[in-house]
């Protein structure tokens, strides 16, 4: 018995998904060594110096073979020290430290973790795209570190074995000791367990008219510009979006959470994400970290806020290309990064808030300071904004500076659950409506659905038409007015969209009449 | 070989040597004409009363490349020029220190025989003023009245609009060549002038650069022209400041438009009005104090001050009678109406459709005058 050869099963992450890898391990006698093949990068290379030390470390020996490990499939590209865990069993096994339960069936249990010197196991990025894949390969059995196990507990029919230190495999592949199951955690469950974490809008005092542009903006998921001096608010408002936003199906919450672990995003011990991501990116963000990119093809923020929320503060400040960039994910709600190595497909559907100050000094139109730039520099901070990026924002304000006094005075606001609730019966009318089309909001809607589902009665037409003629909107201006007249009317139950809701719809074309004209 | 194909290129040159325009009128009345000037200083005569200096700047502007430069820039831009010995020349600059001593021009020359008043106030000016600017020059320009201004932004370029509204031609007098359109970006408005019978007059040569001290020194010519200054904004250092002095040393009345008293951008007007200027709100007032009312030259009809309003709903009467002492915020209007912020936009709008409300920066709202 000089040879002998041990098959573990694990699992890779390609893109946002997952696929088997069967770590095969060789053992001869020879010189000792350990040599790790089917293209490892250097955190899987340097996985054999891990091992040795938590194998000695788990009581257990190194015997002193010459030692082969292929991560088959051999053509694809792996990475990250989640390979440790599934390596360690295959040595152990293959040099006969382990002899393992007859009654298991070895090749179906899916290891993954990373292992530190003394024998912990330490928790990785992508678990969750990997027991989905296990999943869909029909694998039911996996063994994972204790701090991913959270993270993958909604998924339903798995035996997710969450572990600690090395020894408790150990025991287990041995038939000595069982390792505590993970209880399955209902998704519903998990959603009433937080929904904090958002800025609740029952702090901002005052702003009435940015409140109600938010929330017509949550309920038809429109894409939404802030125009206002600098201190006014603006960041702060667009941080209560996530709690007034409807909250995320189960889907959606797989979808995110998904994104989020292959990036190392999640915290440990979290779960799956309840509350819809915010990502507020520096203006200084490359197009790369905007888009995804890097060797590795990883996904950028517009794929970590995909669900969810991107902030864009000063947007003047971005580049042009990281602007020009944002269109492609806008439009179609996913990003196709390719690099040499390699390409993926993330997905990328995200409202979009931004914010800016009205001129580059900031005070343009205020009452308290005076603006100090020449209406060139004016125009020219405006004139950074690409057309095409403003084109597909639905919703245009200005913020309103609110003096400390008032701050003071006014009686607490409406908190953001009574807004939510709003919002969410406005979401329902609508995925009521769309049902079938593949839509499920306002903002998706292109110009012959505009035509097809937002029509006003015919004094609301006149209304528009008389509007477009005095305030010097555009056609564009148009169509956007009865996208946000929709969802203003299905704010209040209103099948019919009347003058009303387009009087209201045009106030959100400010910047359209003062700015941008 | 020197070409002029213009006619106007020894004007040009002698303006581009820059001289004083004192030394320039004085070979001017030696010589008769630019060209005479030319040939008498080609053919070695040295004129009395120029300095060294300006001995050498003719020089330098009789360079081969620069004549050729010159004509080319005069037939590219259909630039015509006049001297002040010429029958063109308006008597009311002959009369004030320093004349030019050439003028460069396009467009109608006609429109300097009106009554002209000047409009002046800073580049950066505030919304109000803009507004303000526009109104008062709509006004005078349908009693006929042409404005005078520089043609830069903010008010200028709001009086010389306002202007071409009422229909009356308007004078833009620039600081440098008028190949060159300064601020950039300012074309439709050069356009407009002259298409609309108006005048764009210079006393640079073409191809002379937009350089920070030619704009104080020309505003000697926008109130030499006028009959009286109209300042709609000024901050209290600024180069309104001067055109101010400049009308001061003609002899000329001095309009300040009040503004705001707690607005920076006019603090320069409540010191003039201080020291003595003449206080309106309307263009009324200054064709009274002039004594123009009786002109009879009255073009187009007041058609926007009709007096008649527009039948208000309820929530708008409210609004209407909220906004009365005075612009104010979206938040101010909200809390003192009370109304819901979703009828309170709609109402807005109504409003403005009507023609009641304007909507300005600052997410601020007031009653449209």
């Amino acid at each position: 018995m000089d040879e002998i050869m041990a098959r573990t099963l694990s699992f890779g992450v390609s893109g946002v998904n997952g696929y088997p890898v069967h770590v095969e391990v060789f053992g001869i006698s020879g010189i000792p060594g350990m040599e790790i093949i089917g293209l490892p990068d250097a955190s899987v290379r340097e996985s054999r110096d891990r091992v040795n030390a938590a194998i000695i470390n788990s009581g257990k020996q190194m015997q002193p073979r010459r030692i082969t490990i292929n991560l088959a499939p051999a053509d694809m590209k792996k990475e990250g020290p989640s390979f440790d865990l599934p390596i360690a069993v295959g040595v152990l096994i293959a040099t006969g430290e382990i002899l393992p339960d007859p009654e298991l069936n070895i090749d179906t249990i899916a290891l993954f973790g990373e292992l530190s010197l003394d024998g912990l196991v330490q928790p990785i990025a992508g678990a969750l795209p990997m027991v989905i894949s296990a999943k869909e390969n029909g694998i039911r059995d996996v063994i994972l570190p204790e701090k991913n196990a959270k993270e993958v507990a909604c998924i339903e029919g798995m035996n997710i074995m969450p572990v600690s230190h090395l020894r408790q495999v150990i025991g287990y592949f041995e038939g000595r000791k069982a390792i505590q199951k993970q209880q399955q955690i209902s998704y519903e469950s998990l959603k009433n367990e937080i929904s904090a974490g958002a800025t609740d809008m029952a702090l901002i005092k005052g702003q009435k008219g940015a409140r109600r542009a938010l929330e017509v903006a949550a309920a038809g998921g429109h894409n939404m510009i802030m125009i206002g001096v600098p201190g006014s608010g603006k960041t702060m408002l667009a941080r209560c979006l996530p709690g007034i936003l409807p909250p995320m199906s189960f889907e959606e919450a797989l979808e995110t959470t998904r994104i989020h672990s292959i990036s190392g995003k999640l915290p440990p011990n979290s779960g799956l994400m309840v509350v819809r991501p915010f990502c507020a990116p520096h203006h200084n963000a490359s197009v790369a970290s905007l888009i995804g990119g890097g060797q590795e093809a990883k996904p950028g923020e517009v794929s970590l806020a995909h669900n969810g929320v991107l902030f864009l503060d000063e947007l003047p400040e971005f580049s042009r290309s990281a602007m020009e960039a944002l269109r492609q994910p806008l439009e179609d709600g996913i990003v196709s990064v390719s690099r040499v190595r390699k390409q993926a497909l993330y997905q990328s559907s995200f409202m979009l808030v931004a914010a800016m100050n009205p001129c580059p000094c900031g005070y343009y139109g205020s009452t308290r300071r005076v603006c100090r730039c020449t209406p060139q520099e004016t125009r020219r901070y405006l004139d950074r904004i690409s057309g095409p990026l403003l084109d597909r924002i639905d919703l245009q304000i200005e913020v309103d500076s609110v003096p400390v006094q008032e701050i003071n005075a006014t009686a607490p606001a409406e908190s953001s659950a009574i807004v939510a609730a709003r919002v969410n019966a406005a979401r329902l009318i609508q995925l009521e409506r769309y049902r079938g089309t593949g839509k499920h909001c306002n903002a998706q809607l292109n110009n012959a659905e505009v035509k097809r589902y937002c029509t006003p009665d015919a004094e609301a037409v006149r209304l528009l038409d008389a509007a477009v003629e005095t305030m010097h909107l555009s056609m564009r201006a148009y169509q956007r007015i009865l996208k946000v007249a929709r969802t203003i009317a299905d704010l209040e139950h209103s099948q019919m969209i009347s003058s009303v809701h387009i009087a209201e719809a045009i106030q959100y074309r400010e910047l359209d009449q003062k700015y941008w004209r | 070989m020197i070409t002029d194909s213009s006619g106007y290129l020894y004007h040009a040159w002698l303006a581009s040597a820059s001289l004083p325009p004192v030394q320039a009128k004085q070979l001017l009345d030696e010589y008769r004409t630019p060209e005479n000037v030319f040939h008498g200083f080609r053919t070695g005569h040295k004129p009395e009363g120029i300095t060294p200096a300006g001995i050498r700047a003719l020089e330098i502007s009789s360079s081969d490349q620069n004549l050729a430069k010159l004509d080319s820039l005069l037939m590219q831009y259909h630039i015509r020029a006049f001297t002040a010995l010429d029958p063109e020349y308006p008597d009311a600059l002959l009369q004030m220190q320093e004349p030019p001593a050439v003028l460069f021009y396009q467009g109608n020359l006609q429109c300097m025989k009106r009554r002209l008043l000047a409009m002046v106030g800073s580049r950066a000016a505030s919304y109000d003023g803009q507004k303000a600017a526009g109104r008062i020059a709509r006004e005078l320009s349908r009693k006929g009245i042409g404005i005078v201004s520089g043609m830069a932004g903010g008010i200028d370029s709001a009086s010389h609009s306002g202007c071409i509204e009422g229909r009356s031609p308007t004078i833009a007098v620039t600081g440098c060549g008028l190949d060159i359109v300064y601020p950039a970006g300012n074309e439709k408005l050069r356009d407009s002038i002259l298409k609309n019978n108006g005048l764009l007059l210079s006393e640079y040569a073409p191809g002379e650069k937009p350089i920070g001290w030619h704009f104080p020194f020309r505003n000697r010519i926008i109130t030499g022209l006028a009959h009286a200054l109209i300042v709609v904004e000024a901050k209290i250092r600024s180069g309104t400041m001067t055109s101010v002095q400049h009308a001061l040393n003609q002899g000329k009345d001095v309009f300040v438009y009040p503004g705001d008293p707690a607005s920076p951008y006019s603090e320069g007007n409540h010191q003039l009005l201080r020291e003595g200027a003449i206080y309106f709100t309307t263009g009324e007032d200054i064709l009274e104090d002039l004594g123009w009312l009786d002109n009879p030259e009255i073009i187009g009809q007041n058609s926007v001050c009709s007096g008649r309003m527009p039948p208000l709903s309820p929530e708008e009467t409210v609004i209407f009678e909220i906004l009365k002492p005075g612009r104010m915020s979206f938040e101010q209007i909200a809390d003192r109406s009370g109304l819901s912020p979703a009828i309170l936009m709609s109402t807005l709008t109504m409003l403005q459709i009507k023609g009641t409300v304007e909507a300005l920066p600052g997410k601020q709202f007031q009653l449209k005058v």
